[in-house]
């Protein structure tokens, strides 16, 4: 994998750490986004050095790997499918509680004030 | 033989689009969901009599010959898993059907059911670790629905927190397929486990490990495992029933598969015999401390899972086939368990064990069921817990590991502390609360079948250990796997 | 200490049995296992019988265990001439595991008691019970008990005992929160089943150690060759932490005293006649095998004598009847350990057959009290015994009993005792029980004294009115055949004794008159000594009181304290670890889960030299430009404060990637990167619309900091396993795509012929999951319309 599509994914991905790492929906979901391009780019960087575009011609030479390529489509597609899914989800949660944020799990945190007052 | 090993795909899928397509005849969905999930569990059941009496079955779909094509393999694990799979399957839809809520309040329930069911089918069998990603964005994805089906506003953040959990999962999942491939250019299992023996030890071990925690985050393994007790109690009582019994423990299964096959070891994991004793205990004292039936059940799901763990780690025969043992046994008995919390629920109008009390002088039947689903999840005797537990102390003095078993035996007394907590609050004391409605019969006779089947594990304890043991070997032995689907 | 006398001497009787098995008529073996299974099968069924139908409860459940006590009785003969019945039903034979029976004269002692005075007690509990209580409940917890005792008996393999040892735990734990309105049945309840599962735990670890040890399972043949050595021991040391929880010894007898929680019919026959006997039977089941351990006698007996002592002081503390029997049984459970750990089998089984007959009997007697008197507090009760003089009559005999006066059972079993005692213990060991003993019979004076006598009340004392009427025959009963066998095997104690020396498999002696011997005197000083205490009750009221003042002084820990000390910190640290672990907030889960994932990989792969081929800088020159902008990109999507700005950046990576696509010979990948970004942004924007514009969180420094360092490790560690990995690549596979694409299946772009032809379940999966995703975004959008539209006007 060439230095440049290596930092580029760990680019891409602790962008998408520092986002995934907030309350605020949206942020997370283009923190998640972001990480999708990281893995992506992985996956075609694990096909090794680059060649012609993998549709047979009479003198082909050198083609590029093409299963990578194949599973990278198939993720690009998945991830839109859940991306979709999550966005309509935070849509809902917007309607439902007019707030964008996750907030705690409550039961967690009157266990948390328990362990504190108790221990 | 082939067409045996696809029909567990094809019939949940077959079933969805059908369903689908009837979605406004929610009786005829209903019908032909059950029927779809009867199916199941016997093309499953004559699967693993096929598989145990002749070996490993490969179906290389459109005829492509594996690695160049996707292969399904039904082995021992495979098929068994599909059989106890199959049965939690079938058991929560009647409980679903019955109780009437889940699927009338949301219109697409059956056709999603039959995904998840497809999805955890798919899991099971693929030969090939992009397949299995896949397979696990099929099973999330429908879970996502299923979970967020009623999500009000109390609800809506816990699965947000389950879904995004998820979603980081898949990214890792994802990239983990993408070094694993940059390693050893091939994402065919078989293929792979040739493939890594030229790959260094030390990157070797490395990508094994970051898969181990892949589906670790799925299994819900310390430090792992946070999301779900936070998630899984707030969905409707049937859809977290399924969630508990099956969707970790297809993350276990991933898990066990991709270790022996790709990451093999001749002598225990220390690393992951600490993993598997920090889940238990931390799973424990968690469902300790809560006090709501759901959340208690949740956390052990967490601590039941570092058995299977545990059981993986020793990498011997006998760890493993207690581990299937166990595997086998926490579907039933974890799937059971929600149920009657479900019926709980349903007759007091909570599980908070400082609203409920007293169901035994109400419903005696509700406390009947869940005594001995409690009891074997404590692994007390002669229950199917015990079975499990007692084969993972074994193996474990076996292998010369008694620290991590020690911690288990105090971790199990711990899960009979926590038992005893639901008994005592739940179905014990004055009855409190007014007294909603009563368990209906169906969903009764639907938890009724699936503790009958988990008396039915510790009855047929010795040949299912003697299958388990079977299949631990065939899972020791790769290269024999890596014949069967590569040479067939 | 002593060393345990050469007790396998053989007597008429062979003492080891099991290798000379004389097998008996395979109908027998049968009929035991049909017995064995009918209490199970009965407690079935009497769960499903109706609460009012308190005879038929009654009358099902007599049955098997009378069925069971008269088998035993005609079988007895074989067996008490070294026969035994086997049975051998096999379960998990790959664990071990089996049902496999063995009833040899040691078993049948047990299993008689049990079903002997089980049938009494189910008598006695029909005429105890109140009407409100669910009596076949309470029949089918009691019977399932029974059965589990009768397995315990006849089990003949390690695991097979521990599954009928823990079925008496279950029993005993619903039985003793049976009134389970009341907190404490419910907390004693609990102290019972964690205290006696914990040592079953225990137990279970020490039988899988023993039976590696041993090659098998099964109990006849570790016994007939038992193994030795360091693990053996620590086997044995494991199981007898099961038999000491079981039986109440110190220090984890806190349970028992609590236990009287029970209805007291269950105590009568749990708590002091039968299952607390499953310790000690299980010690003499072991001690022929492992007697000679190193830890055996200097354990055992020390354990037995502490419990010993210590039951029979607080016995005589109690106020509460039924408390001062249980420290009573206590003590006397610590009688038959220290016996045991000196070797001596026969008196501590015959001491066995003593208790249980006369404790069960006053437990009765209490029960009849509490029933008829409304009390069973010795400071209130008064004047009972001349309107009930025959109860009193019941109780003076089986105290005696207790006591050891003859011509009782109890008086022959202490002879016995006393005088194998002589011969084996060191001095200290006789003086300790002398002691316990006169405090046995202190406490068995304080019991008929207490619970009948009349005495000078305190003014404020409720008297009892003359409403006590004469209990019914139900409830005086079976006490009074009990008491009734106290006698006559005391004063022809032959049978017994054939039975508890063909079960101990040792000689002894069992009779009324003994001779002039020294035990004599030893036993006649203590019931002296304990008249000399009771007479002297107020003084020795004083006295312990001060000793119990002394220890609390000394903070010497107590089993109660201790317990409640352990649940306590159990609780407290569960939370701790709950509060701490279970953080309840998403962006900390996330931060674990990337870490630890990471986390891991990463050390191992540092511990292994972290080395890594030298990458080349790019493939395409364009690549460094571009994957210059998709960082770019990146980091003001992370900086955005307005959410459709992110998005923006969001969709301008995306399209930089796609880029990259093109570069690496991925036109079809590029194709539909563009696509779904576009159409990810514009639904972005479409649910942004709603929201504020700005999204910015509440500024922390720290845990932004944490953030960007966490980011920094995630990116830093994917960057560089990316590396590490090496130049990537496919295998044979790859090249047969290209190779069979065009001739096999008939494409030209490889790509698509894999996603359609080679690989199409991975696209079968991807439209199942499109669909679902559609459907699930469908069912949200609608479904939050309405709750939107129920939410909008709440007033």
């Amino acid at each position: 994998m060439s230095l440049v599509l290596a930092l580029t994914a760990g680019a891409l991905f602790a962008a998408g750490t520092y986002l995934l790492l907030q309350r605020l929906l949206t942020r997370i979901v283009v923190g998640l986004g972001l990480i999708a391009h990281g893995a992506n780019l992985l996956l075609l960087g694990a096909a090794g050095r680059p060649g012609a575009a993998p549709i047979i011609t009479e003198g082909g030479a050198a083609y590029s790997d093409p299963l990578p390529q194949a599973l990278v489509l198939t993720a690009i597609v998945i991830t839109f499918g859940v991306t979709a899914f999550l966005l309509a989800l935070a849509w809902r949660s917007w309607a439902l509680t007019r707030s964008d944020a996750v907030e705690d799990d409550l039961e967690d945190r009157r266990i948390a004030r328990l362990g504190r007052s108790g221990g | 033989m082939k067409t045996l090993v696809t029909l567990p795909l094809v019939v949940p899928l077959a079933a969805a689009a059908l369903s689908l397509l009837m979605r406004r005849f929610l009786v005829a969905q209903r019908v032909l969901g059950i029927t779809a999930a009867t199916a199941s569990l016997g093309i499953a059941l004559a699967l693993v009599v096929r598989v145990d009496g002749t070996g490993p079955a490969v179906a290389a779909l459109g005829g492509w010959h594996p690695p160049l094509g996707i292969a399904l393999v039904a082995d021992r694990f495979a098929a068994l898993m599909l059989v106890v799979a199959a049965a939690a399957l079938l058991g929560v839809l009647v409980y679903a059907v019955g109780q009437g809520r889940v699927d009338t309040a949301m219109p697409g329930f059956h056709p999603v059911y039959q995904v998840l069911a497809a999805g955890v089918a798919l899991g099971l069998l693929t030969g090939d670790l992009f397949t299995l990603f896949v397979a696990f964005e099929v099973m999330l994805i429908a879970s996502y629905v299923l979970i967020t089906a009623r999500a009000g506003a109390a609800h809506v953040r816990a699965t947000l927190t389950y879904v995004v959990v998820g979603l980081t999962a898949s990214a890792l999942f994802l990239a983990t397929v993408a070094l694993i491939y940059a390693a050893a250019g091939t994402v065919n299992l078989a293929d792979l486990a040739g493939r890594l023996d030229g790959v260094s030890p030390t990157i070797r071990a490395a990508l094994g490990w970051l898969l181990f925690m892949v589906f670790g985050i799925k299994a819900a393994i310390f430090p792992l495992f946070f999301w779900l007790p936070d998630s899984y109690p707030t969905a409707p009582s049937p859809v977290t029933a399924i969630f508990a019994g099956l969707l970790t423990k297809v993350g276990v299964y991933a898990m066990i598969r991709t270790q022996t096959l790709l990451f093999p070891s001749d002598e225990p994991s220390q690393v992951m015999l600490a993993l598997a004793g920090l889940t238990m205990v931390v799973g424990v004292l968690g469902a300790i401390a809560q006090s709501d039936i759901r959340r208690i059940l949740s956390f052990h799901i967490v601590s039941q899972i570092g058995y299977m763990v545990m059981g993986l780690g020793f990498f011997t025969v006998a760890g493993l086939a207690a581990a299937i043992v166990f595997l086998v046994h926490q579907i039933v008995v974890k799937t059971v368990l929600f149920l009657v919390g479900g019926l709980v629920e349903d007759t007091a109008g909570t599980g908070n064990l400082a609203k409920v009390g007293g169901v035994l002088h109400r419903h005696p039947l509700v406390a009947l069921l869940y005594l001995p689903a409690a009891l074997s999840l404590a692994g007390l005797p002669p229950f199917s817990g015990f079975v499990g537990k007692l084969a993972l102390v074994q193996a474990g003095f076996a292998a010369s590991q008694a620290p991590v078993v020690a911690v288990s035996l105090a971790a199990s007394i711990l899960t009979l502390f926590s038992m005893a907590k639901i008994w005592a609050g739940a179905f014990w004391g004055q009855p409190t609360g007014e007294d909603c409605r009563r368990p209906g019969a169906v969903g009764l006779a639907a938890t009724g079948a699936l503790v009958v089947a988990s008396l039915a594990i510790a009855v047929v304890a010795q040949p299912l250990l003697g299958l388990a043991t079977r299949a631990g070997a065939d899972l020791l032995a790769a290269d024999v796997y890596r014949a069967v689907v590569l040479g067939g | 200490m002593a060393i345990f006398p050469s007790t396998h001497a053989t007597l008429g009787a062979p003492a080891t049995a099991g290798r000379r098995a004389l097998h008996l008529r395979a109908g027998r073996a049968v009929t035991l296992g049909l017995l064995l299974a009918a209490p199970f099968a009965t407690a079935m069924v009497l769960l499903a019988v109706p609460g009012r139908a308190r005879k038929t409860a009654a009358a099902l459940a007599l049955l098997p265990l009378v069925g069971f006590t008269a088998w035993a009785v005609a079988s007895a003969g074989p067996l008490l001439s070294g026969g035994e019945i086997t049975l051998a039903l096999p379960w998990i034979p790959d664990l071990g595991v089996a049902l496999d029976l063995r009833l040899d004269a040691l078993g049948l002692l047990l299993a008689l008691v049990a079903t002997g005075i089980g049938s009494l007690v189910v008598v006695y509990s029909a005429a105890y019970l109140p009407a409100g209580i669910h009596l076949p409940r309470f029949m089918a917890y009691l019977v399932a008990f029974a059965g589990g005792m009768v397995g315990v008996a006849a089990a003949d393999n390690l695991f097979g005992l521990f599954v009928f040892w823990e079925i008496t735990t279950v029993a005993s734990y619903l039985l003793i929160g049976f009134s389970d309105d009341k907190g404490s049945a419910r907390a004693a309840a609990l102290q019972a089943v964690l205290t006696t599962s914990a040592g079953g735990l225990a137990m279970l670890a020490g039988c899988v150690l023993l039976s590696r040890q041993a090659g098998t399972a099964t109990l006849s043949a570790i016994l007939a060759a038992p193994p030795s050595g360091a693990a053996t021991t620590a086997a044995l040391a494991l199981i007898l932490l099961g038999a000491f929880t079981k039986s109440a010894q110190v220090p984890f007898h806190g349970w028992l005293p609590a236990a009287m929680a029970a209805p007291t019919p269950a105590s009568a026959y749990l708590h002091s006649a039968t299952m607390v006997k499953a310790g000690v039977f299980l010690l003499a089941r072991l001690h022929p095998g492992f007697g000679s351990d190193p830890i055996w006698a200097p354990v055992i007996t020390t354990v037995g004598l502490a419990t010993m002592v210590l039951g029979a002081w607080r016995a005589l503390r109690q106020t509460d009847l039924k408390l001062l029997l249980a420290f009573g049984t206590v003590s006397q459970l610590g009688f038959m350990t220290a016996l045991l750990g000196l070797g001596l089998v026969h008196a501590a089984l015959a001491v066995l057959v003593g208790h249980a007959l006369y404790k069960s009997a006053l437990f009765l007697v209490v029960g009849t009290i509490d029933r008829t008197a409304g009390t069973r507090d010795l400071r209130v009760l008064s004047g009972l015994g001349r309107r009930l003089p025959g109860l009193l009559a019941v109780a003076a005999v089986a105290a005696a009993s207790k006591a050891g006066l003859p011509p009782l059972l109890g008086w022959a079993a202490k002879e016995a005792a006393f005088a194998e005692i002589l011969t084996v213990a060191a001095w200290p060991v006789v003086i300790l029980t002398v002691a316990a003993s006169a405090l046995t019979a202190a406490y068995a004076l304080r019991f008929v004294w207490g619970a009948f006598a009349t005495k000078a009340m305190a003014p404020d004392a409720r008297p009892l009115g003359a409403g006590v009427l004469p209990p019914a025959p139900g409830l005086w009963a079976p006490a009074a055949l009990l008491a009734a066998a106290s006698v006559v095997l005391g004063i022809a104690p032959g049978w017994v004794d054939r039975l508890v020396q063909a079960a101990a498999g040792v000689p002894g002696k069992l009779v009324l008159w003994p001779g002039w011997q020294p035990a004599l005197a030893a036993s006649g000083a203590a019931v002296a000594l304990g008249a000399i205490i009771h007479l002297g009750r107020t003084r020795a009221a004083h006295l312990q009181a001060a000793g119990e003042r002394l220890f609390r002084s000394l903070r010497f820990p107590t089993a109660d304290g201790t317990y409640r000390r352990s649940l306590e910190g159990l609780n407290r640290l569960a939370d701790a670890t709950t509060g701490t672990l279970q953080h309840g907030s998403l962006p900390v889960y996330l931060g674990v889960i990337l870490l630890a994932t990471l986390g891991l990989p990463a050390a191992w792969w540092l511990a292994g030299g972290a080395g890594m081929p030298a990458p080349p800088l790019a493939h395409r020159p364009a690549e460094v430009a571009l994957g210059l902008l998709a960082a770019a990109a990146a980091f003001g999507a992370a900086r955005a404060r307005h959410r459709l700005t992110a998005a923006l950046f969001l969709g301008a990576a995306g399209y930089a990637v796609g880029g990259i696509f093109v570069l690496y010979g991925a036109p079809d990948l590029a194709l539909t990167q563009l696509l779904v970004e576009t159409l990810t942004v514009a639904m972005f924007a479409f649910v942004v619309a709603r929201l504020p514009r700005r999204h910015e969180e509440a500024r922390l420094p720290w845990w932004r900091a944490l953030r960007v360092g966490v980011a920094l490790a995630v990116g830093a560690v994917v960057t560089w396993a990316a590396l590490a990995v090496g130049g990537g690549g496919g295998g044979e596979a790859s090249a047969a795509y290209l190779e069979k694409a065009v001739p096999e299946a008939g494409g030209r772009n490889v790509v698509n012929v894999i996603l359609t032809d080679f690989r199409a379940l991975d696209t079968l999966g991807e439209i199942t999951v499109l669909v679902v995703a559609a459907m699930g975004v469908a069912g949200l959008i609608a479904g939050a319309r309405v709750a939107s539209g129920r939410e909008e006007d709440p007033r």
